[in-house]
């Protein structure tokens, strides 16, 4: 029990990821689904960057010239945050624009009502 | 450093290259970019298939950073291989669709579906090429994207509600893959393949951390299982493959599952190390799930009225079966798991592109009773599919045959999951047998007076790139049948430079 | 490799009939010219003879294809290729010569006989094979290639017919693959060696699994032979062919299963480890069971082809009854039933098919009367008949002789004689079936029962010369080879004492 709150922002992701990864499975709503993705791929940006993190130093910009490696932080992290970023964007993006068609198309953002009219859409 | 060496680099930033360039020109110019760029890579790809060959693998520094911190390109023969071979199923699929593509998408947006096609081909050279496991993360995403795009381009029938569905099945399945790459650099300290995997070995040494490890392998194992489409999580699967467009089917069904698989034994091999993979049994889960889809793939199957949803649900079967010889958990079985995934690539785009030459001269229709005597109508079609089912059902000299004679031997060498195996196995075949046969005799029999929509003799051979695509198909498939042991000796040479 | 000059012999006579066959399907003026179609029909057959007459007398043996490492395609000629290639090459030529006349009355001759000669190439690529995945690849290429046999008059009932034809060869050919795979596994080869390659130290620890592959095997290839529990296409399919297409599949593609399984059991799996098991107390109980039922059933069939085609049933199991009970004799009595029921069976059919395009009958009970219409096919009909029940001076009492023997003689416990006394009742049975259509046609009685029973024309109506030459013939050979077996059989006894 100690562990996990030594652990604290790991726990949270991981929580956080348990949280939107259920969300996107399970909720028949489009729009709750991804904002079930955005808090899964949120989740492991906060876990990324908690790695990161090493307490006392500083971010890696050179502003006051520059000083040993073990006054930055790592900087890896950052990076891959920010390269997740763009990917969940651009899926979040695709996927909302989806929402919409289906919208227009079936008047609902329910999926398996969508589904469903989209079979007797089909049929008839 | 030899100049072939860029080659794979080459090949990644040629078919990225040719995606944004077709995003200004007009549809026909964008096919024909298209097509360069696919011709072009496949000749680098055998390129570098012939330099590993030669002189075993190497790595190829991307930018200024040395090994622990910067990126990489890996390429062996096995990667060469499944490149090759990948830009051959591409092209040909690509080639036999042509007609239909064009036909069910507006004309305004041909371009739209050659940039997806661009951009699939760089993802999946990406994956086949990377040696960091960040960037196949992105370019499974990127691969994600442009088969949603192949997917969406026909706006006919259900394919938006298909194109929700497998977003929302990869997108669960990317996340997992992310946690678990995100874990593994918390655990290791390293992206990179070949340093992840020395500070894997350490740990285990050690014996600390085992219960991460375990969550590790388990999570990047059913995340990109998940995205291959395994049963239980293949119900996205009919409907993308039965709705998309004929070109876009064949390379989703051919390719897109494959590229994963390849990234999954890819990992277990050069980073998790497969005897820890073994030996946290998370390949006896794959292979239980294995089994279980190819039985009820081909029950599905079975059931379904509708050709190319058949053909679809088949592939859920034949993903069990790729899974199933990783599940074996030896090296013949992941030899004959890799060899499965030619054969199938070749054979199930095959099955695609001849539905394609059935149905076009049935009036579009799929099901049984339509296609009743097409076969006479579209001989060459009728031909195509005949060859790719009876080779999907394991008829000798045909590339299904040398799959399925890998799968048993290798399971004999595991005396645990022998029985399990062979029996499944054997219902798998017979079942295959039923619904492929079935089709191949319907295409072949007379349709009833009334019911006729054509009249007898009438042939329609269809487009000359369907019948090029369709007699190149048949060629690659006996290729595979019979001169399997120079291939099945390069997967094993190609494993055994992944360790 | 190979040398191509040296072994044209063994490659010519498979490829030959294929290309001339394909030439017939697929080229445009052979397509639609009858004429032409026969000519090339009769040169083929004619040359494929004397191919494998050659082929037979040179003998030997060629590796075509590695197939992969451990696996390839070979042929290779012993006893057993040349009985079976012997005969089906004869018979296809008398079948043949049948056929141009027959056909002449159905459409898309020239179709049939494409397939008829490719199907004839494969036979005899089954014959020569050398080890089981060759005969495995020609065995799963005579079910496709004979399929469009049984589809040719394309209703739906022979489409159906087909289908089941499919399924069952299919479901059983997969069910040998199993057996296959599992042998490739523990066997060091899969070539042909006389009394089997399997020793007892490789299957030590396994018996269990290597019986069961073997009986998926029996079974498997038993499906081709009619043998219960996958009989139930034989009588479906045989009869909706063409008669000459009824002829040969009853008369020699039902061979080919057993072909199989003595490829199986005496050249690979060896009698030796069979003896006992429980497998080979299933094989003699399937087998008897088989030959009951065929006949029960022939009994009371109507239809005369569907009839003939479940005596098939029965017969052939005859012959698997003979090698189950692992005896040397009884292995030369099914060798030789081989022969004699596939003479029979052909001119069986032959007749029946002559029946039909003469006058149009198809039910046993119109046949009355038959015997002033016909005199020379219906006596032809009976004598071969006689044979099949097993009357003495006919061939087929020799085959069942050494039969019985054989199973008396074998230590098989209590089939040895219930074996025997089944095909006793059998033989009654034959007799019960086969012989009302000769009584009711030479004496139909005073009362014939309707008016259309005698043909409108009065006076004779013989089958046109060149389908009585062929029935002719192979009634002659049921009558000689009975009087004069003892040359056949010492053939027989020869590879017997090989394989055991």
């Amino acid at each position: 029990m100690e562990a996990l709150f030594i652990n604290l922002e790991e726990t949270v992701s991981i929580i956080l990821f348990g949280i939107g990864f259920t969300m996107l499975l399970l909720h028949r709503n489009l729009i709750k689904k991804i904002m079930g993705m955005n808090i899964m791929d949120t989740a492991v940006y906060l876990f990324l960057a908690a790695k990161g993190y090493i307490k006392g130093r500083m971010v890696p910009i050179v502003t006051e010239g520059i000083q040993d490696v073990s006054a930055y932080i790592n900087p890896v992290p950052s990076g891959l945050v920010l390269t997740g970023i763009v990917v969940s964007v651009s899926t979040t993006a695709l996927m909302l624009a989806l929402t919409i068609r289906l919208y227009e198309r079936y008047g609902s953002l329910d999926l398996d009502q969508i589904l469903m009219r989209a079979k007797e859409e089909e049929r008839g | 450093m030899s100049f072939v060496q860029n080659f794979p680099f080459f090949s990644i930033i040629i078919a990225m290259f040719s995606g944004i360039i077709s995003s200004v020109l007009s549809g026909k110019k964008a096919r024909n970019v298209t097509f360069g760029a696919i011709l072009i890579i496949l000749i680098l790809s055998a390129g570098v298939l012939h330099f590993c060959s030669g002189q075993g693998s190497y790595t190829y520094m991307m930018g200024h950073f040395p090994a622990p911190w910067g990126n990489e390109i890996r390429a062996g023969v096995l990667e060469g291989l499944t490149a090759v071979f990948f830009c051959l199923v591409m092209l040909l699929s690509v080639l036999g669709g042509m007609k239909h593509t064009e036909q069910d998408i507006e004309s305004s947006k041909h371009n739209l579906f050659y940039i997806m096609v661009d951009l699939m081909l760089s993802s999946l050279l990406a994956l086949i090429y990377t040696n960091d496991l960040f960037t196949a993360y992105v370019f499974v995403e990127i691969n994600t994207i442009a088969g949603c795009g192949m997917i969406l381009i026909r706006q006919k029938g259900r394919s938006l509600s298909s194109a929700i569905r497998y977003m929302i099945l990869s997108q669960l399945g990317s996340g997992l893959f992310l946690i678990g790459l995100s874990l593994l650099y918390d655990v290791t300290g390293h992206l990179l393949m070949s340093p992840a995997k020395e500070a894997v070995a350490v740990i285990e040494a050690a014996g600390t951390y085992g219960i991460p490890m375990l969550v590790i392998v388990a999570v990047i194992s059913v995340g990109l299982a998940i995205k291959s489409g395994l049963y239980p999580f293949h119900y996205w699967i009919p409907d993308t493959y039965g709705y998309a467009t004929p070109a876009a089917s064949a390379i989703l069904s051919g390719l897109v599952s494959k590229g994963y698989i390849f990234l999954l034994i890819k990992i277990f091999y050069r980073v998790l190390g497969q005897e820890n993979v073994i030996a946290s049994q998370i390949v006896n889960v794959l292979f239980v799930f294995g089994l279980a889809g190819m039985v009820m793939g081909s029950l599905h199957a079975i059931l379904e009225r509708d050709m190319r949803r058949m053909i679809a649900f088949s592939s859920v079967a034949q993903i069990g079966y790729i899974y199933m010889g990783i599940g074996l958990g030896t090296q013949a079985g992941m030899i004959a798991a890799i060899f499965h995934i030619f054969t199938h690539s070749a054979t199930k785009a095959l099955l695609f592109i001849s539905a394609v030459g059935l149905y076009e001269v049935s009036g579009d229709r799929k099901d049984y009773k339509s296609l009743r005597g097409s076969g006479y109508r579209n001989p060459l079609a009728g031909i195509g599919f005949g060859i790719g089912a009876l080779s999907m059902v394991g008829f000798p000299m045909l590339s299904g045959f040398i799959s399925k004679l890998l799968f048993a031997t290798s399971a004999l060498q595991s005396p645990s999951k022998m029985l399990p195996t062979l029996i499944v196995l054997a219902v798998s075949t017979v079942l295959n047998a039923v619904y492929f046969l079935r089709m191949v005799i319907t295409i072949y029999s007379i349709p009833r007076e009334k019911e006729k929509s054509m009249k007898e003799g009438e042939s329609l051979p269809g487009s000359w790139n369907l019948r090029l695509a369709i007699t190149c198909f048949i060629l690659l498939n006996l290729t595979l049948g019979l001169f399997s042991q120079p291939i099945v000796k390069a997967i094993g040479n190609g494993l055994a430079m992944f360790a | 490799m190979f040398n191509m000059e040296q072994h044209l012999h063994l490659i010519l006579p498979v490829i030959l009939p294929v290309a001339a066959g394909g030439a017939m399907l697929a080229g445009k003026p052979l397509k639609e010219n009858k004429r032409a179609g026969r000519v090339v029909l009769l040169l083929a057959l004619g040359l494929e003879l004397l191919l494998v007459a050659q082929a037979l007398m040179k003998g030997g043996g060629m590796v075509f294809w590695h197939l992969t490492g451990t696996m390839e395609l070979a042929f290779q000629i012993d006893e057993i290729s040349v009985l079976f290639a012997a005969l089906t090459s004869g018979i296809w030529l008398l079948v043949g010569i049948y056929g141009i006349s027959y056909m002449s009355f159905e459409h898309r001759e020239n179709q049939f006989f494409g397939w008829y000669l490719v199907v004839l190439g494969v036979l005899i690529g089954l014959d020569f094979s050398g080890n089981l995945l060759t005969m495995y690849v020609f065995y799963e290429l005579m079910t496709l290639t004979s399929l469009p046999l049984v589809l040719h008059e394309r209703t739906h009932q022979a489409v159906m017919a087909g289908l089941k034809y499919l399924f069952y060869s299919v479901a059983g050919a997969f069910l040998a693959l199993f057996g296959i795979f599992f042998l490739a596994g523990i066997a060091e080869s899969l070539t042909f060696v006389p009394g089997g390659t399997v020793t007892r130290e490789i299957i030590a620890g396994k018996e269990g699994l290597f019986l069961g592959a073997v009986v998926c095997m029996i079974i498997g290839f038993g499906a081709k032979a009619g043998m219960f529990p996958l009989h139930g296409w034989l009588p479906t399919a045989h009869p909706e062919a063409p008669a000459p297409a009824s002829a040969v599949l009853s008369g020699i593609i039902t061979k080919s299963g057993v072909l199989a399984v003595i490829r199986v059991v005496f050249y690979i799996v060896g009698p030796d480890n069979l003896r006992g098991t429980w497998v080979q107390n299933v094989w003699i109980l399937l087998s008897l069971l088989t030959v009951f039922m065929g006949s029960m059933l022939a009994y009371k069939e109507p239809m005369l082809k569907k009839r003939l085609a479940y005596s098939t049933v029965s017969q052939v199991s005859y012959i698997l009854f003979g090698l189950s009970v692992l005896n040397p004799v009884a292995f030369a009595g099914a060798l030789s039933h081989v022969m004699f029921h596939s003479l029979i069976k052909n001119a069986l059919f032959l007749c029946a098919g002559a029946v039909i395009v003469t006058t149009g009958r198809k039910q046993v009970n119109e046949m009355k009367g038959l015997g002033k219409i016909m005199p020379k096919a219906l006596l032809c009909y009976t004598i071969v008949s006689l044979g099949l029940i097993g009357i003495p001076p006919l061939c087929g009492f020799v085959s069942k002789w050494y039969l019985a023997a054989g199973a008396l003689a074998s230590d098989t416990g209590v089939w040895s004689f219930l074996g025997p006394a089944v095909l006793l009742i059998s033989a009654l049975l034959t007799a019960g079936y086969l012989l009302p259509v000769s009584l009711n046609g030479f004496f139909p009685g005073e009362d014939l029962p309707c008016g259309d029973c005698m043909p409108k024309e009065q006076g004779k109506k013989e089958p046109s010369l060149s389908m009585l030459v062929p029935i002719g013939i192979l009634t002659a050979g049921t009558l000689l080879s009975g009087i004069f077996p003892q040359s056949f059989f010492a053939m027989l006894t020869g590879i017997a004492e090989r394989v055991f």
